[in-house]
């Protein structure tokens, strides 16, 4: 594990809402080319660090290299268009907006319109959207917003995809459905895959490396079976014995 | 519960324009200007059909007020002043330069857009997203600078360009000025326009996207700054056309943007705020309901005012949304 290369490299991230630490010198590594998962009890500051990678929130202090360059600080379009792109929590499509008009808003202006559209196609293709592509993004079912947000991260073809909880609220057949389509990026695409997840199934069954965060600091890391049984994991979650 | 909250809500806004606009009849009843031959009907029609023309214009700034505050959040309260700027920049175009008014919006329109991007790369950027009070205090007192600096140009007089006063005859007894005819047909010109691009073009697609979910377009890799800038420009050019329009009807002077601000506000309140359709209609239903008061009512020009603002206000206290606007969260 230890030279695969490096997707993303967090080093001592922090982050304080006023006295609480929500993410407090956070360091870990993400392998390139492979799926990975992130977890932690309620609070623990997983969703923050996303946040943090992303540029939705601006980091107190550290570092994130993707690419050799220091992401920190710059803004979430510029982070982007760098390749990082994410998915949220609470799925946050235009409700206003057409499951196309959705998927278009995504795409660089830079990219030609036709190129645009046609990748826009084959995504809501790929995630069996197409039938619903003149349908308002608010008349969407939760699992359909879920694959809506899932397709329009993939709209500039990015190498680096975060998802934040992509299991809740979602069905068995459609989470599975999801599942495939984020193993044909990693597998047909390389693309490296950062799961946020509360699912164990979902990160002991489908990541090959899990980062465990509790209190704003990675506690842990591993291998999904390694972590299972990690003392200072099993803490973190249900308490001293 | 909440959405027979709405639905109610709905009903009574609806009750309440239909007895709003019942009550220019009644009143006009009351005071025997009302009269039920053909001639008054003939008025009548007029009348509205004046309203109408007059609302596809005010429509059409509005609309500007709308984008803005759907898009940033930001009450502009100079937008009535970029209408008066509108009016003299077409009005120093006339009289200087020569060009026909119609034809000098080719001119006016890129020189507000610019305005309106510097307006906010200079002011309104560093102030975005942030306490709304900020915006509001930032742009009043842009309007009164922009009053002022017009003011010692021009002085305070006011000035009117002559153009196309003649009237159109539709029917025996009916005729609408042409200049009413010729602004209300370049107003919707532009406002469709405006409309469709919002609609279709990608700038007008991520324009929305970042109305509905600024911090959403953001991750999406749309830089909401540039789309700010497109939007001021934009809503600065709808303006400026607007001031372009009302400059062939009525005289202005530097202290009339004021007002404009105002029916902008009152039209934005009533369709919705920073809904782009609801703006239209607003424009159109408050200003046949003002051309009914002013026909109606004896003094009904005074009227007029306290009819749009008091509309304004109860909206507000019924239906906040008015009749098109999102939900409030």
């Amino acid at each position: 594990m230890a030279d695969a290369e490096i997707a993303l490299d967090i080093q001592n991230l922090k982050k304080y809402f006023g006295g609480i630490k929500a993410v407090d010198g956070c360091t870990f590594q993400v392998p390139k080319g492979q799926i990975s998962g992130l977890i932690g009890p309620n609070g623990s500051g997983k969703t923050t660090t996303f946040n943090l990678l992303t540029g939705v929130l601006a980091a107190d202090s550290g570092e994130v290299l993707y690419n050799g360059e220091n992401i920190v600080g710059l803004r979430p379009y510029e982070i982007f268009n760098r390749g990082i792109s994410r998915t949220f929590q609470i799925t946050r499509i235009y409700r206003e907006m057409t499951v196309f008009e959705n998927m278009l808003s995504a795409s660089s202006m830079k990219v030609p319109l036709r190129e645009a559209r046609a990748r826009a196609e084959q995504l809501m293709e790929f995630v069996t959207l197409t039938k619903l592509r003149g349908e308002y993004g608010g008349n969407l079912s939760y699992g359909q917003q879920k694959l809506l947000e899932f397709a329009r991260a993939l709209m500039t073809d990015p190498d680096l995809i975060l998802l934040d909880e992509p299991a809740a609220g979602v069905n068995r057949t459609l989470l599975n459905n999801l599942l495939d389509h984020i193993h044909h990026l990693q597998e047909e695409q390389g693309k490296t895959v950062l799961i946020v997840e509360h699912d164990m199934n979902v990160i002991m069954n489908h990541c090959e490396k899990v980062f465990v965060l509790d209190y704003g600091v990675k506690i842990a890391e591993g291998l999904p079976e390694d972590i299972q049984t990690n003392e200072e994991v099993i803490e973190a979650y249900f308490g001293h014995k | 519960m909440q959405e027979k909250a709405e639905i109610r809500s709905k009903y009574w806004l609806a009750l309440f324009l239909v007895a709003a606009y019942t009550v220019p009849f009644g009143i006009g009843i009351y005071t025997d200007n009302v009269f039920f031959d053909l001639q008054w009907l003939a008025d009548l029609t007029t009348v509205i059909l004046n309203g109408i023309m007059q609302g596809g214009v005010y429509a059409m700034f509005a609309v500007g007020l709308t984008l803005i505050f759907g898009v940033m959040r930001i009450i502009n309260v100079a937008h009535g002043e970029l209408v008066m700027l509108g009016a003299y920049l077409t009005w120093m175009f006339f009289f200087y330069v020569g060009i026909d008014p119609l034809l000098a919006l080719f001119l006016t329109l890129p020189i507000a857009f610019v305005i309106g991007v510097l307006i906010q790369k200079l002011l309104l950027n560093a102030v975005v997203g942030g306490p709304e009070l900020t915006p509001l205090l930032i742009t009043f007192g842009l309007g009164l600078t922009i009053i002022h600096i017009v003011e010692a140009i021009f002085t305070t007089d006011y000035r009117t360009i002559p153009y196309a006063p003649d009237a159109l005859q539709i029917s025996e007894s009916i005729n609408i000025g042409r200049s009413k005819i010729i602004s209300f047909v370049m107003a919707s010109f532009i406002s469709i326009s405006v409309f469709f691009f919002l609609k279709i073009h990608r700038i007008g697609k991520a324009i929305r996207a970042t109305a509905q979910n600024a911090d959403v377009a953001m991750v999406c890799g749309i830089n909401i700054f540039h789309i700010y800038m497109i939007t001021s420009g934009l809503a600065a050019a709808l303006a400026v056309a607007g001031g372009a329009l009302v400059s062939i009807q009525f005289g202005f002077n530097p202290e009339t943007g004021v007002l404009y601000t105002l029916q902008a506000f009152a039209i934005i309140v009533l369709g919705g705020r920073g809904h782009y359709i609801g703006a239209l209609i607003g424009g159109v239903m408050l200003a046949v309901i003002e051309s009914l008061i002013s026909f109606m009512i004896p003094n009904g020009t005074a009227m007029v005012e306290i009819a749009s603002y008091g509309m304004m206000v109860f909206v507000l206290l019924i239906r906040p949304r008015g009749l098109m606007g999102p939900k409030e969260n």
